[in-house]
């Protein structure tokens, strides 16, 4: 009986962390893959794309929304003392700035109706005490999206236009 | 001594692979369901999954809204419900004609978009009829009133202001989006929201 407990000992201690390490990086890796398809599909970094309108023959993503205009802006804010300027431009209908970090998380949203939404962003660990002027990403990498409600092709043709005002600029010092 | 290293090996592959294998199933990311499977909430038929959206701390939920919730939005902004059967409980199909009945919703504003239920995408048609949705939908009766229908068809119904057209759907889900969702909504969707509701009126083959 005692011999078998070395090997189950490892089998658990094994199956243990193997199970706690799949559940920790997923989220990293998912977001890693998807990055990388951003990447491949045209998305810039520090610059906001723009998008076609989601009809059958342009949908890449599933249930994509034909009523929204998504703009993405790939950031990374690895060099040192490095920030990112964004810029939501007006928008009379509903419009929003979210903002994912490399594990997927949704660290921060703006709703911008009606309004201009300007905002700095720090990389992890850069911002001093008491010096909170802007957010900051709790890690090097990750992705802003603008959604803007636009569910006619007038308004998605409006919103393009509007969207040319969009930044997402990197600042370095 | 070689023979009892490579049995420690075997086990600790093995070790290393269950433990993988129990993550991804436990997580929901080894599993054929379709997303809004692991719905949680289910009112009137229309299913969600509130997780997706909000700040969950089990690492299983994360690691799944990670997956099948990739850039959605937060609660605060929208919420989803997706319903694949139509009153009577049989799957909605393209070859049948439906009637959507709704009234108000708790949100700014809201949609309804038809998605294919094999890969959840639009379906392939030039319709331009993919969804009715809070700015364009045409209102029954008087002025003031909430009210509303559309017809759920391949083909554009002569008879009826409001349309989604199936064409090419095959078997399909609906995805309802409520944009800026009251906080009533959020926080008991089963006492707020008043769902529309889908009847079948007639499929192909239906004796005359």
């Amino acid at each position: 009986m005692m011999r078998f407990l070395g090997p189950l000992a490892v089998f658990i201690i094994t199956a243990v962390g193997a199970h706690w390490a799949t559940l920790a990086y997923a989220p990293s890796v998912i977001m890693d893959r998807a990055l990388a398809t951003l990447k491949d599909r045209g998305v810039a970094e520090h610059a906001f794309t723009s998008p076609v309108r989601i009809s059958p023959q342009t949908q890449v993503v599933v249930r994509s929304s034909p009523d929204m205009f998504y703009s993405l802006c790939r950031y990374d804010l690895s060099e040192t003392g490095s920030s990112l300027s964004i810029t939501m431009n007006e928008w009379s209908m509903y419009q929003s700035l979210t903002f994912f970090d490399a594990e997927t998380n949704n660290y921060l949203t703006l709703r911008g109706t009606g309004k201009t939404i300007s905002q700095t962003l720090y990389g992890p660990g850069t911002l001093g005490e008491g010096t909170k002027f802007g957010e900051y990403s709790p890690t090097k990498r990750g992705v802003i999206l603008i959604r803007r409600l636009a569910p006619t092709p007038e308004l998605f043709e409006a919103a393009s236009e509007i969207g040319k005002g969009d930044r997402c600029e990197l600042v370095t010092p | 001594m070689i023979l009892r290293t490579l049995t420690y090996l075997i086990i600790a592959l093995a070790g290393i692979g269950a433990g993988v294998a129990s993550a991804l199933y436990l997580s929901g990311l080894w599993s054929t369901k379709q997303p809004m499977e692991f719905g949680n909430v289910n009112v009137d038929g229309w299913v969600s999954d509130f997780a997706v959206g909000s700040k969950q701390a089990s690492p299983y939920v994360r690691a799944r809204v990670a997956r099948h919730g990739l850039l959605a939005m937060a609660q605060s902004e929208a919420v989803y419900f997706v319903r694949g059967t139509d009153g009577d409980g049989e799957r909605l199909s393209a070859s049948c004609t439906y009637r959507l009945s709704g009234g108000a919703l708790p949100a700014d504003w809201w949609s309804i978009t038809l998605y294919e239920t094999s890969n959840s995408m639009l379906p392939m048609n030039e319709d331009q009829a993919l969804s009715v949705d809070a700015t364009s939908i045409v209102i029954e009766g008087e002025e003031g009133g909430t009210a509303w229908q559309a017809v759920i068809a391949p083909e554009r119904p002569t008879d009826a202001p409001n349309w989604i057209s199936s064409r090419n759907a095959d078997s399909f889900d609906l995805l309802l989006r409520l944009y800026v969702p009251s906080d009533a909504v959020r926080n008991d969707p089963e006492a707020t929201l008043n769902p529309p509701t889908i009847e079948r009126l007639s499929c192909e083959g239906d004796a005359a």
